[in-house]
């Protein structure tokens, strides 16, 4: 199905619970359709409130929110179940609640989940994966639904290095289909968003904010082997941080966004792949 | 209509549970000792089995409101566009569960029982039970989630609710039915109890949406 967006606007929203101070005090943002925004913040600052106001999970205690696209893609922060439907129920129930096609979607989630790294089956009860798998039924049930709007709180928590890849590549894809995207990053992965413009929530209001460092962003470990002289194939590959000759063997640790980039070029002054894994420090 | 989708899902997952089973075989006992023997001759023998519907409609629709994750739940919620959807599809689910125990229930002495069940008595029956389900269905859903988080405030307050409630026989719609079939008194008090208990799982799935809204 086509991807039918929505200009989303949230225009002056404030909640608080109960007679707690408030979460958010004001904030304006508008995501239009093929932008991608991203939203960073310490822990606590509000930030999967607004993500929920924004999915139209909950409501603002006052301010307004318009241009919803029809159809919503929504992940949580954490996506745990305790439904005993195997994941490939989930997932056709979730189309028919997205209003998508169920033969479809379920090509497009099986697709999706293969190129996620899904392990096991798709019919063990859902509450039975692991937080890996679960995060990859919860990417796949908001990604295979033609959303004219993304809400995904921190999608790349729990994937490991190539699955974080992969979701970068469909929320480039998302957005040149059309749809609004609007994202929570802690792991500075979304620095690797083309295009995307990035803000800050601080005291319950947002501010922009400049992308990260890609050099705080999770590094993948690449083992090369290279022909030439391993000095002078680090030398070449300096634009790509920490290349460290080991014998006839290179090292190279790159940010997970310009790892396609560094394969790329390793590619091409004629070294081997010897493998590619997430940094031994990889965390949130 | 995005609720009906909603009311497949949450259906699949209770079927898939069974958690159903445990309300369904606990009233087929219920009716397997009531119409054991001689009950005597309807609709008398229903205010029983009717008043037995009250607490177990109200545990299934705890059940399937509680079926997912709170926070599983929003994403339910935004894909169906929004509490309603997703409240009514719990209480179309709830309701379902209503008629098919309520036709158990009035089936039920029919098949173990001598005694004539002529059309009309059988309406009376059915909507004897249907006024207590349905209203058993409004306490359930006012005790799940969103409205009532914790499990155990939910048991505590459910069986506070149909005790005190379901031992009233002036109290409509439970009490005046119960009465109303143990005295033979004709559909119309029947009738009134089945519309006022469907009205009170209306009202209880919109204060159930109402409350997750402000969530």
């Amino acid at each position: 199905m086509p991807v039918r967006p929505g200009a989303l606007r949230l225009e002056a929203i404030r909640k608080s619970y109960g007679g707690a101070p408030e979460v958010l005090a004001g904030v304006d943002l508008g995501v239009a359709p093929r932008e991608i925004v991203v939203v960073a913040g310490a822990n606590g600052t509000g930030k999967s409130t607004l993500l929920r106001i924004a999915a139209g999970c909950s409501r603002p205690t006052s301010g307004r929110v318009r241009g919803r696209a029809p159809v919503v893609g929504y992940l949580p922060d954490r996506f745990p179940s305790q439904l005993r439907m195997p994941a490939s129920a989930y997932l056709k129930h979730l189309a028919a609640l997205h209003r998508e096609d169920a033969t479809a979607a379920a090509v497009s989630a099986a697709e999706l989940l293969e190129a996620l790294g899904f392990v096991g089956s798709t019919r063990t009860p859902m509450s039975g994966l692991s937080k890996g798998n679960a995060q990859k039924v919860g990417l796949a049930q908001a990604l295979c639904c033609s959303a004219g709007l993304l809400v995904l709180d921190e999608p790349w928590s729990g994937l490991d290095a190539p699955a974080a890849q992969v979701l970068l590549g469909r929320l480039a894809a998302a957005a040149d289909d059309g749809a609004s995207v609007l994202i929570t990053d802690h792991t500075g992965i979304a620095t690797a968003l083309a295009g995307a413009r990035h803000l800050r929530l601080q005291d319950g209001e947002l501010r922009p904010a400049p992308p990260q460092p890609a050099g705080q962003a999770p590094l993948v470990v690449v083992e090369l082997w290279c022909p030439l002289d391993p000095a002078a194939a680090a030398a070449a590959l300096a634009p790509f941080v920490r290349a460290s000759p080991a014998g006839d063997r290179l090292i190279v640790h790159v940010p997970v966004g310009r790892s396609d980039a560094l394969l790329r070029a390793a590619l091409d002054l004629g070294c081997s792949v010897l493998s590619v894994a997430p940094a031994p420090d990889w965390s949130r | 209509m995005r609720a009906f989708a909603v009311a497949r899902f949450l259906a699949a997952d209770a079927v898939r549970s069974q958690r159903f089973l445990i309300p369904l075989f606990l009233h087929g006992a219920i009716l397997a000792v009531l119409f054991g023997g001689d009950p005597g001759p309807p609709p008398a023998p229903w205010a029983a089995s009717a008043l037995a519907l009250y607490p177990i409609a109200a545990w299934l629709a705890l059940t399937v409101a509680n079926t997912e994750d709170p926070v599983q739940r929003t994403v339910t919620v935004a894909a169906a566009g929004g509490q309603v959807p997703v409240a009514a599809g719990t209480l179309l689910v709830a309701l379902a569960g209503d008629l098919l125990l309520a036709v158990l229930s009035v089936a039920w002495p029919v098949v173990a029982t001598g005694y004539p069940h002529p059309p009309a008595v059988l309406v009376e029956g059915l909507l004897g039970h249907l006024a207590c389900a349905t209203t058993g269905t409004a306490v359930g859903l006012l005790c799940a989630r969103p409205v009532i988080g914790k499990i155990g405030w939910s048991l505590l307050a459910a069986v506070f609710v149909v005790v005190v409630t379901g031992v009233q026989p002036w109290l409509p719609p439970v009490g005046t039915s119960v009465a109303a079939l143990e005295a033979g008194a004709g559909y119309p008090p029947l009738a009134l109890g089945a519309v006022l208990g469907l009205a009170l799982a209306g009202v209880a799935a919109g204060i159930s949406a109402a409350v997750a809204r402000r969530s």
